[in-house]
């Protein structure tokens, strides 16, 4: 998330085991080694929950946010962080993972509680004793 | 009077009576090798020895000093003082049935020749052991050894 | 401040850890850490307000109160500061270096170069507490650079200015200081002024010399405007031993054109798997010397080397003396000079009976310089050589009614050399066969308080008879009796004399063992004797058919005091001897002390009776003030031969000390003299000695 940006804005393709459609409130489950896929980055859980935007004549105009469950791996670029559960939402742009995350940066590798990802600025946060192995020189 | 035997049939003399192993003289920690030795010497010949119920462990230190110095700077007495503590340890269990510490002094002339000085000084050292010894034989028989835990 | 050296290249390699509440990492791949931010390197710790690192130039930006621990040795404390990445190098601003929570040097910037050398600019280095009250220390020694080398441990300063509050008192342009880590480092140490009314007031400086991590020298020059002398102490630790020699050689105007001095050497080793060999050598250039330089306090110098080894059950002795004697009344040919002895002691215990056989050979000589024959009342150049052999069978039994039995059957056969003496027979031998049996009868009583009293009568029958040549009485004329020897067959300290005829002796002891509350002992004796023995004198309290009786005892109190006595209490109802021993103790206070009365006593030269009291005193004044006094009085003579007085104020940076010791005795060669002695120590650069704290706290000084 250093460098490389993310548009929050392209397509977002999802592929899993199998999907259940709520259509009282417009969401829906994908579960089973689920992986979303949305330009460079990839987000593979062992389920999602999918919120979609409704308008007011209840049609799905987008997915206003995602929540994955159980093993979240997110890459994007050089970085990977993985968590116990995240949560995506398309229009602020911010991915926030939580519980044991583990996120590396090429050769520095960070653990905390929290990581707030903000793929337009390509800033990351984490809190909640956040621990990292400060490696020297080049990476 | 109230008075028992100590060596009557239940009491801490028949107890302790060649029970106990005192401490060899080579390991008791002191600079001075033959007072140790008289010192174990004169508990072994109170205690009996070769016991293997209680084990009496010892640390002695002895410190001399000059007294009775006249106008024409002569020392004409020297005392030495002797401390002792000691530990009796049940073998069985480890309890720590009796430990104290034990203290004592001893004088000898120094107006005499050099070796009248010197014999005085050894015989003071060697009768400052036995009282030492006395000394903690008489607060191991004084020991109420029923008190002491048994697990 | 970097790792100590060893570690430092070894924890080279190994990686800083950052632990924090919140890390940002910012595009440019810039970690920014905030909220109780820790870097853990090797045993350095850093914790900060927030720590920057970017990863491609491994820096870390530190702002915040900054506090880096090394080990528990030296800590930093800094206002903000850059550094690498394993913390070697980098600029601290406005630090405090602070070794051992004791010695700090305060800096405006401190910048640390390849992990060994810690400069500091504008420094002021203390070990007293700084309050923030914003009043200067008690001293402080302000430098304008220190640099701290990590490797040899050793601050050098710069432009120094010691500063006692506010007021420079001393200046150095270059000054060196062991950091307070090191354990041992060649140096000065402190220095101390010392004023005797024969010597004037002088002041010694020593000069540790470290020579490796087993040998040292200290050099330590003492100049007063009526001595130059130069005393010198080496000291080695081998293996199995060590060596300690002090020495000085001395230029005053006392004995102007004489070179003056002393040498004294000890040594202790272990040979030969368990043999210990000690040696101990004491010269001097002359008499007065020991007095004069106040060297410890005795009157005869007495060199030796002595070889023992002990087991449980066999003692070897050996020894060689040589004695220089500095009184008067001795002339060094007439006494005896070169003594030399050797002992074999062995016990053995039968299986088949309840009992002890031992047997112990003994050799003694003595030798006197001069040649005159022995004549009837003096020694004069006698010399004596003799042999003994003593072997001894011994049983006890258990009666009925508690009562312990004992028996003793022995002998021993002296031999007995002379040269230079015409009186007694040149050789001579004496056989004396004893035997004795003893009754013992110890018996407790439990009281309800929990404490117990112990009573046990003694009564011991013996009987000894010497036959053979007469031999000269040189080493056993002053008899002691107490307690130690209330049992024994000979009470004569040594071979030479030996106890004739049968002897009966009664004692009685008596204790109170209490868990808590007072204790007490007493031990009763007496002994009745067929035959009085003329060897005894009056005043050791055997002499005649019936002993004095020997009266002794112990006393202990809760509250600190314990006190010892014994005296021998003669047929006229007064002490021929008495002793009390005493101490007393609270937490601020200490008393010791010693009555001596030794009653007339021609035979040992004694026309009027010795009373002596000594006494030894501290007392804790305030947290920072202690005093201790000591006095030696003559009570009958009427005048002290001893006394002492210092005053000792210590808090956490300063020690200051200053005694007065006044001897009132003289000889031909030496004048009663006073001695004054002051030092100020500045705490923190020395070893760590006291165990006690002196720390002020900032609201009471």
């Amino acid at each position: 998330f250093g460098t490389v940006r993310a548009d929050p804005l392209l397509p977002v393709e999802v592929t899993a085991d199998t999907l259940s459609v709520n259509q009282s409130n417009g969401s829906a489950d994908f579960l089973g080694n689920v992986l979303i896929i949305q330009g460079a980055m990839r987000l593979s859980a062992d389920t999602v929950h999918v919120v979609y935007k409704v308008d007011d004549t209840n049609q799905q105009t987008g997915i206003e946010s995602l929540q994955a469950k159980g093993n979240v791996i997110l890459v994007n670029g050089p970085d990977a962080a993985e968590a116990q559960q995240a949560n995506y939402s398309i229009d602020t742009g911010t991915i926030v993972l939580n519980g044991d995350v583990l996120l590396t940066q090429g050769a520095s590798t960070l653990t905390s509680n929290q990581l707030v990802v903000n793929l337009t600025s390509g800033t990351a946060e984490m809190s909640g004793r956040v621990k990292t192995i400060l490696v020297p020189g080049k990476n | 009077c109230g008075f028992t035997p100590v060596y009557a049939p239940g009491g801490t003399g028949e107890a302790l009576f060649n029970q106990i192993e005192v401490v060899a003289p080579e390991k008791i920690k002191t600079r001075n090798t033959v007072a140790a030795f008289a010192l174990v010497r004169a508990l072994e010949e109170r205690l009996g020895r070769g016991g293997s119920t209680y084990a009496l462990d010892l640390t002695l230190s002895q410190r001399s000093e000059g007294q009775a110095i006249t106008a024409e700077n002569e020392i004409t007495r020297f005392s030495i003082e002797g401390r002792s503590d000691y530990t009796l340890t049940r073998r069985s269990d480890g309890v720590i049935v009796a430990s104290g510490t034990v203290n004592n002094f001893t004088g000898y002339s120094a107006t005499g020749s050099t070796v009248e000085t010197l014999a005085g000084e050894r015989d003071a050292e060697q009768r400052l052991m036995v009282i030492l010894a006395d000394q903690i034989v008489t607060r191991l028989l004084s020991t109420d050894l029923t008190a002491a835990p048994t697990e | 401040q970097t790792l100590p050296a060893p570690l430092a290249n070894q924890t080279q390699s190994q990686p800083a850890i950052l632990v924090a509440d919140k890390v940002f990492v910012t595009p440019e791949r810039q970690l920014i850490a905030t909220g109780n931010v820790e870097v853990f390197q090797g045993d350095v710790r850093l914790k900060a307000q927030e720590i920057s690192f970017d990863n491609s130039s491994g820096q870390l930006k530190i702002t915040g109160p900054i506090r880096l621990d090394e080990g528990q040795e030296t800590t930093i404390l800094a206002d903000a500061a850059e550094l690498d990445n394993n913390l070697q190098n980098g600029i601290l601003s406005s630090a405090r270096l602070v070794f051992q929570e004791q010695v700090q040097l305060a800096a405006l910037q401190m910048t640390r170069v390849n992990g060994r050398y810690t400069q500091l600019y504008k420094t002021a280095v203390t070990s007293c507490d700084v309050c923030d009250d914003g009043r200067p220390p008690l001293w402080q020694i302000r430098a304008e650079r220190v640099i701290h080398d990590e490797e040899e441990r050793q601050l050098y300063l710069e432009n120094a200015h010691l500063h006692v509050r506010n007021v420079r008192v001393f200046y150095l342009p270059a000054l060196r200081l062991p950091d307070p880590t090191l354990d041992r480092a060649s140096g000065f140490l402190v220095p101390s002024l010392r004023t005797t009314s024969n010597l004037g007031t002088g002041v010694r400086v020593p000069y540790f010399f470290k020579i490796g991590d087993h040998k040292d020298l200290t050099v330590t020059p003492y100049i007063s405007p009526r001595t130059r002398s130069l005393e010198l102490r080496y000291r080695q630790a081998f293996r199995t031993g060590e060596i300690s020699l002090n020495g000085a050689y001395t230029r005053d105007d006392l004995q102007p054109d004489d070179d003056r001095g002393f040498f004294f050497a000890d040594g202790r080793f272990r040979v030969l798997q368990d043999y210990n060999l000690a040696f101990q050598v004491r010269t001097v250039s002359d008499d007065a010397y020991i007095a004069d330089y106040s060297l410890p306090d005795v009157d005869r110098l007495r060199s030796q080397i002595t070889l023992d080894r002990t087991r449980r059950d066999r003692l070897f002795a050996g020894s060689l003396i040589h004695y220089k004697t500095l009184r008067d009344s001795e002339d060094q040919n007439l006494i005896p000079s070169i003594i030399a002895d050797l002992s074999y002691e062995q016990r053995w215990h039968p299986s088949w009976r309840n009992g002890e056989f031992s047997a112990a050979f003994r050799s003694h000589s003595h030798r006197r310089i001069s040649d005159a024959n022995a004549t009837l009342t003096d020694p004069m150049g006698r010399d004596v050589a003799r042999l003994n052999v003593d072997l001894n069978w011994q049983e006890s039994w258990r009666l009925p009614f508690g009562v312990i039995g004992s028996w003793q059957l022995g002998a021993a056969v002296d031999h007995v050399r002379l040269s230079d003496d015409d009186l007694f027979g040149v050789n001579s031998t004496r056989i004396t066969p004893r035997s004795a049996l003893t009754f013992r009868l110890p018996t407790t009583r439990r009281e309800r308080s929990g404490a117990t009293q112990y009573f046990e009568p003694i009564l011991q029958l013996g009987w000894t008879d010497v036959s053979g040549d007469d031999v000269p009485n040189e080493e056993s004329n002053f008899v002691e009796f107490d307690q130690g020897n209330l049992l024994s067959l000979s009470r004569f300290p040594s071979t030479d004399a030996r106890e004739d005829g049968a002897s009966l002796v009664y004692g009685f002891n008596w204790a109170r063992i209490a868990p808590q509350g007072w204790q007490a002992s007493a031990t009763v004796g007496q002994v009745f004797r067929q035959e009085a023995n003329s060897d005894f004198t009056k005043s050791s309290g055997l002499s005649g058919t019936s002993s004095d009786l020997l009266l002794a005892g112990q006393l202990q109190f809760a509250n600190g005091t314990a006190l010892t006595m014994r005296g021998l209490l003669n047929g006229s109802l007064n002490f021929s001897k008495a002793e009390v021993r005493g101490n007393w103790h609270n937490d601020k206070a200490r008393i010791t002390g010693s009555y001596l009365w030794l009653g007339t006593d021609p035979d040992e030269n004694r026309s009027d009776a010795t009373s002596e009291l000594w006494f030894n005193g501290g007392y804790q004044l305030t947290g920072n003030w202690r005093t201790q006094a000591n006095l030696r009085y003559d009570i009958s003579d009427g005048r002290a031969t001893r006394a002492g007085l210092g005053f000792a104020y210590q808090n956490e940076c300063v020690t200051v000390d200053l005694s007065v010791n006044r001897r009132y005795t003289s000889t031909t060669s030496v004048e009663p003299s006073t001695d004054f002695g002051f030092t100020i120590a500045l705490n923190g650069f020395s070893a760590k000695s006291d165990s006690k704290n002196y720390r002020r706290s900032c609201s009471n000084t």
